[in-house]
């Protein structure tokens, strides 16, 4: 494709423009990919000479310091305190001390197991004569191991990210005292906590309940992957897990393998979360913005009726209004019951027990759950579009149509491109959708493995929800459906972020 | 520039410290509820906490004799019991999801039996225990509880199965036993049949069992499976297949097993159902409900008996870490699955005993739902332990039928679809795949254990011992444990011409496949 | 539109005079037709309610059955809610909705104002990290949840705080649609107040929230709503102990196999109940929540 100058562009025909536009896009992948690798191996560089200059910094600290500081370097705080610090001192040496205790306690058994995942697994039935009765020993609990095994080793990436902070503080103090001023006082450093440390203040919170509740979780989750966690190894009530590598992965991938049937159907689960995540995404999108439209047409009365009547289905709890909808459709349902009377078929319509009749009626039901919510944000933006623009527009002899091609889908389409992608990605893990009208169904005999049920509405997300609640409880399978889940949205976005021509500057609506 | 991490790490370590030191807490739960400890001769007594799981229908009356037990058993034992209300295919999913809060005693439906076994979820029963319930429950009864020679169960139920619910101002008394006709009789009056057969397996081998095809599971000693008799991929498959096309295909066919269908907005005239909905469907249909046991389908002028599954419910008891306490639960197990028990609960919810002499009562025999199950019984299976992945892809054979086209070829692809779910369900290595195995009348194992192989050099196999052969003895070589690529004396089996211990060493070029035995 | 001098006949008066009369009534029917739509629109987005409201008025049996007005009206599946653990799993739901809602919105406020008012290191990488962590599918960690909850003891009968402090330790992910707003207050704000030597802290209280009340309203309101539909992560927290069930899960677990015939009556009457606190607090906020809405969608 031949590249052109800003000039030839300009000159070229309106379908060429939006052609040569979508062509640069594709063609702009590979170098984008090119350029992603290029930007990771740059920073993988920057990080290896910042962790070489802190090494050279601590070794420095510790040549050029006084004995506060080379003491702190066993005893955290040790300086704070001697300098009068005794905030910063208290609040290091409390770290150390708790650190110590956890470590010796408990940290040191669980990182130790952290390899086998547990040595002993339980005594199942074990006779005891006087009571006739069989009684249970239980031992290890890889579960556990794994997860407190984790949760230590936060612990000591925490504690040297502490111990390297104390030890710039006494670097820092020497300084500030050899200038001749003076230190900052415990109030002092209160005070800031509330003024330009506030940030800090401020995200202590939030962000220690993501690192335990989300993010230790995913990791934990992760590892999962390459265990072989399931309902026959639960870890602690029957038999331990244990490492195994990439046979997961193996297990998913390899058409070859055992239960062969895996890689085709992730294939086919991960085909259909794609394209429902498209129609999902877009039907709603464009029919939100048309009732909005609709709505907010001059001459229109009863706005705050429409609107009304429309945001119900926000309101009620999904697992009540789609149960319902969902039986609603169902062969012997009202729906069927009023075409048969009506005379129009004379067989009930398979809405939910044919594949094709079941994924189109899921994205159709999904459009009742969804224009209210699209039909609301373009309500609020259409109202921000300078009326000047329509009016001028309308000198020139714009039909409506054209109005709405020219100002309102651009403006549109730029205000919500990041939504769009971000709407995208939830629909691809939509579980209430797809799990309450029709679980899934109906089944997809080829996907069937010993893993449990696929149907042909499935999406990825409500697939690995199976396959854990399924006969043989695979969490680690679900772990790597998890993570190729993760992969595909990842390099989605990556892919949309990184072209997006207006991928939100942050400081443009100041 | 460092408050933030400080807070944050000391939060995380006060978070991790305090984790830890419940987790350290928790080990040791389960303890016995205090009490007396056990004076001499009442070595039980003591109060005892105990969750239990039941059918919502259920509670109160189970609550009732546990008051009864606590009054009148001798061992000065009482029982502090929380009955909570669980749908029985829901207890299996929740015991299995945690053992150690899962309640003490819970009710679930045979089908269960294996993935709970499987995880670790009930305990052995006491010789004293077992050999009660040996001597009050018929041989099928056992064979459900039991894995081997251990029982790990409590029958509570021998009503686990279905038959037919229909509406008599619909259906005529002279087509109820014709599969055809009532399918005629539907159409005619536009109403459904109901029958749950793209819903589950359960259901769905009703034909296949009709037709003589069978699904059974082999369990090793551990409890774990280790092979399946399956044969609905067979003759006899394609004609069970070729009845269900017809009823799938037929305007009439309906997909439900509530009797709530009924009365739905395109009403059924025929539920297939179980005991469980006798209430419902009486509610609606009033004095027009009949039951009656399944129909025959005809095929190529033959006619077939529906079959169905017989199954019982059975109680459990959760492993316990104190023996005494185990022992006690399983007392009041005992207690609550004993013939009064079992009477009782037919009284109150038209429960159908497992007991043998709860079975003989007169009222029992009356009860028209359990009617109805015993004039189905001689067409039905009993149920023994099925693997839980057969649940999953067995729901999906009703669906293949459905789509087939009805031709032969389309009704064998289903089955064949579905044999190889089953095959995969004892997946193996690319490497097993390919080795080779003796199999034979050897060793003393008539058939049933593949003997290994190793390859000492390329395309020579040998096994890696040495065996007893006696005369006639007959074996063949197979690869992969299936019969699709096997070795003898031709066609048929090698025999052993003279007695001996041999290695038994297996050549294999291209298609040509030769046997030798190697004196040891 | 013509171009040459044509004389006006009265041909073409007649001609424009129509083509005006046409523009008026070609608008009238175009709104004419649009409303005809959108009452229909409107029936098709009503139906459901208004069957379920039915249905929970239906006395003559209390199964599903295939029409929607009832033979025999009463309040009995009401009345007969208070023999269950209805209100119970009520109460328990209310209180989890009222607290994390509150705890919620101080979170998802600290997380936002931060990320848009402060430019301090690692930021962006933060707001990059939360970002790819928000992108791992969150329910397959619902087991690891399940079993440290249960190690600290707030599983089961104390599901309660257990669920609230899952919601609130994650809500802080969802910090996207309000730094949104934020974004869209002028900083100059701000900096004039730092002139006159406010704290951050003065500036956030004084200056920031009563400007924020939309946003803070939007966050409430979701977060309020959000305890009321949870019947997956809530049902494993409780583990089929009555005690600790949302009203979510308590009402699904009516419709299981031995349950419906009984109780599915009294499930529409449930859903009623809990619609109506919902929908009460949404149609009053109304205004808030779609300016909330707009304003993430805009920016997010």
């Amino acid at each position: 494709m031949t590249k052109y100058s800003d000039l030839e562009y300009l000159k070229l025909s309106k379908i060429h423009k939006i052609l040569y536009k979508i062509a640069c896009f594709f063609i702009g992948i590979p170098a984008w990919f090119v350029n992603l690798g290029k930007t990771i191996g740059k920073k993988f560089k920057n990080f290896g000479i910042k962790v070489k200059d802190n090494f050279v910094d601590i070794y420095k600290t510790f040549k050029e310091g006084d004995y506060k500081t080379r003491v702190s370097f066993v005893i955290m705080g040790f300086g704070s305190f001697a300098r009068k610090q005794y905030l910063r001192g208290a609040i290091f040496l409390l770290f150390e001390i708790i650190f110590i205790v956890y470590m010796s306690l408990w940290g040191g058994y669980w990182i130790s197991m952290l390899p086998s995942l547990g040595k002993q697994g339980p005594e199942t039935n074990v006779y005891d004569p006087v009571y006739d009765a069989y009684v249970t020993i239980y031992h290890d609990d890889s579960f556990k191991i794994l997860l407190y095994g984790i949760l230590s080793l936060f612990f000591i990436v925490a504690f040297i990210y502490t111990w390297r902070i104390n030890v710039k503080q006494n670097r820092i103090s020497q300084e500030i005292l050899a200038t001749g001023k003076p230190l900052k006082s415990s109030k002092d450093d209160l005070h800031s906590l509330i003024d330009d440390q506030f940030h800090k203040t401020l995200l202590a919170l939030p962000m220690t309940g993501i690192m335990v509740f989300t993010v230790m979780p995913i990791v934990f989750m992760i590892l999962v992957a390459f265990t072989n966690y399931d309902g026959s190894h639960d870890g602690y009530f029957n038999n331990l897990f244990t490492w195994v590598g990439l046979d997961n992965f193996n297990k998913l991938l390899n058409i070859s393998s055992g239960s062969g049937a895996m890689a085709a159907t992730f294939g086919e689960v991960l085909a259909w979360t794609l394209i429902w995540a498209f129609f999902a995404t877009f039907t709603n999108y464009f029919l939100g913005m048309f009732v909005a439209m609709m709505i907010n047409k001059k001459g229109i009365r009863f706005k705050k009726v429409w609107r009304t009547a429309l945001i119900m289905t926000i309101a009620i709890p999904q697992f009540i209004s789609l149960l319902y909808v969902s039986k609603m459709f169902s062969n012997e349902g009202i729906i069927n019951g009023l075409l048969v009377d009506l005379g129009w078929i004379s067989k009930p319509l398979p809405f939910w027990t044919d594949p094709t009749w079941a994924r189109a009626m899921v994205i159709i039901i999904n459009i009742w759950i969804g224009i209210p919510y699209l039909m609301l944000i373009a309500t609020g933006i259409l109202m921000n579009i300078p009326q000047d623009l329509y009016e001028s527009a309308r000198i020139d002899g714009a039909n409506a149509f054209q109005q709405y091609t020219k100002i309102t889908l651009p403006y549109m389409l730029f205000v919500t491109g990041p939504y769009l992608l971000t709407s995208f990605i939830s629909n691809m893990n939509n579980f209430n959708v797809i799990y309450l009208l029709n679980a899934g169904g109906p089944t997809n005999t080829s996907g069937t493995t010993a893993g449990g049920t696929v149907g042909h509405t499935d999406l990825l997300i409500t697939w690995l929800f199976k396959i854990t609640t399924g006969a043989e409880a695979q969490y680690n399978m679900a772990a790597v459906i998890a993570i190729m889940v993760f992969a595909v949205v990842s390099v989605i976005s990556l892919i949309v972020y990184g072209l997006l021509p207006s991928t939100r500057n942050e400081e443009d609506f100041q | 520039m460092t408050k933030k991490s400080k807070i944050f790490a000391g939060i995380l370590a006060a978070a991790m410290t305090m984790g830890v030191g419940f987790a350290a807490g928790c080990g040791g739960s389960d303890n016995p509820g205090g009490g007396g400890g056990g004076g001499g001769d009442k070595p039980l007594a003591g109060t005892y906490d105990a969750k239990i799981w039941v059918a919502e229908a259920a509670v109160e009356l189970t609550q009732q004799q546990i008051a009864k037990y606590n009054q009148t058993n001798t061992d000065g034992i009482t029982i502090n019991a929380n009955v909570v209300a669980e749908g029985e295919g829901e207890a299996a999913t929740d015991m299995i999801a945690d053992v150690e809060t899962g309640a003490d005693l819970y009710c679930f439906a045979q089908d269960q039996f294996a993935r709970l076994k499987q995880a670790e979820a009930l305990s052995k029963l006491g010789a004293g225990a077992a050999q009660t319930v040996r001597d009050t429950n018929d041989q099928y009864a056992v064979s459900a509880a039991s894995i081997g020679n251990d029982v790990y169960a409590y029958p509570l139920t021998a009503d686990n199965g279905y038959f037919m619910y229909y509406d008599k101002s619909v259906v005529s008394e002279s087509s109820v036993t014709s599969l055809e006709r009532i399918i005629a009789d539907c159409e005619a009056a536009g109403k459904q049949f109901s029958f749950f057969l793209e819903g589950s397996a359960w259901y769905a081998a009703s034909f296949f069992f009709a037709t003589g095809c069978n699904s059974e599971w082999v369990v090793g000693e551990d409890g774990k499976f280790t092979n399946v008799n399956d044969t609905f991929n067979s003759p006899e498959g394609l004609i069970a297949a070729k009845g269900m096309y017809k009823l799938l295909n037929s305007t009439c066919y309906n997909n439900s097993e509530k009797a709530a269908s009924f009365e739905a907005a395109i009403k059924s005239a025929v539920v297939i159902s179980g005991t469980w909905d006798y209430t419902t469907a009486y509610g609606i249909l009033g004095d027009n409900l009949g039951v009656a046991e399944l129909p025959s389908f005809e095929v190529d002028g033959k006619s077939y008996h529906l079959g169905s599954y017989r199954g019982y419910k059975l109680l459990g008891v959760k492993p316990q870490t104190d023996a005494k306490k185990s022992s006690v639960m399983h007392k009041l197990a005992q207690y609550l699955t004993s013939e009064a028990a079992q009477i009782e609960r037919f009284e109150t919810l038209s429960w159908g005993p497992a007991n043998t002499n709860a079975q003989n009562s007169d009222a029992v025999k009356a009860n028209p739902g359990l009617a109805a199950l015993s004039a189905q019984a001689p067409y039905g299976k009993l149920q023994g332990q099925i693997h839980g992945s057969w649940w999953d892809i067995g729901k999906a054979i009703a669906t293949d039928i459905k789509n087939s086209g009805g031709t032969d070829e389309g009704l064998q692809s289903a089955l064949t679809t579905y044999k190889n779910a089953i095959d995969g369900i004892f997946s193996m290595s690319e490497e097993e795949k390919n080795a080779y195995t003796v199999i034979g009348s050897i060793n003393g194992d008539g058939w049933t254990v593949d003997l290994p192989m190793t390859e000492i050099s390329t395309g020579v196999w040998k096994t890696t011992v040495a065996y007893d052969l006696k005369e006639n003895d007959e074996f063949k070589v197979r690869q992969g444990k299936s019969w699709d690529v096997s070795y003898g004396d031709g066609n048929s089996n090698f025999k052993v011409t003279t007695a001996g211990t041999y290695y038994i060493q297996f050549t294999i070029s291209g298609d040509v496949g030769t046997i030798e035995l190697i004196a040891a | 539109m013509s171009e040459n001098n044509q004389v006006e006949t009265p041909e073409v008066k007649k001609q424009s005079l129509k083509k005006h009369m046409g523009l008026k009534t070609k608008r009238a029917i175009s709104n004419t037709v649009i409303h005809i739509v959108l009452v229909i629109m409107s029936v098709i987005w009503l139906i459901p309610f208004v069957c379920i409201v039915l249905q929970s008025f239906r006395v003559e049996s209390t199964w599903q059955v295939g029409y929607v007005v009832p033979h025999q009206w009463g309040f009995d599946n009401y009345i007969n809610l208070a023999q269950t653990d209805f209100w119970h799993w009520y109460l328990n739901t209310f209180i989890i909705a009222i607290v994390s809602a509150v705890l919620q919105t101080v979170i998802v406020l600290c997380m936002s104002y931060t990320l848009s008012r402060f430019r301090f290191k690692g930021r962006k990488g933060l707001m990059r990290f939360m970002l790819i962590i928000g992108m791992f599918p969150g329910m397959i960690t619902m087991i690891i949840l399940y079993k440290v909850l249960k190690d600290i003891g707030l599983t089961h009968e104390n599901a309660v705080p257990g669920l609230i402090l899952v919601y609130v330790a994650s809500s802080g992910m969802g910090y996207y649609v309000s730094k949104g707003f934020f974004d869209t207050i002028p900083k100059s704000l701000d900096e004039a107040a730092r002139v006159d030597g406010a704290t951050r802290l003065q500036i956030l209280f004084k200056i920031i929230l009563p400007l924020a009340k939309p946003i803070i309203i939007y966050t409430v309101l979701t977060a309020f709503m959000a305890p009321w539909a949870d019947f997956v992560f809530a049902r494993y927290v409780s583990m089929n102990t009555p005690a600790g069930m949302n009203v979510a899960v308590g009402l699904y677990r009516w419709l299981n196999q031995d349950q419906i015939s009984y109780k599915y009556t009294m499930f529409c009457a449930g859903g009623v109940l809990v619609a109506i606190p919902v929908t009460i607090l949404f149609m009053l906020l109304q205004k808030y929540y779609v300016s909330g809405v707009t304003g993430g969608a805009v920016k997010g």
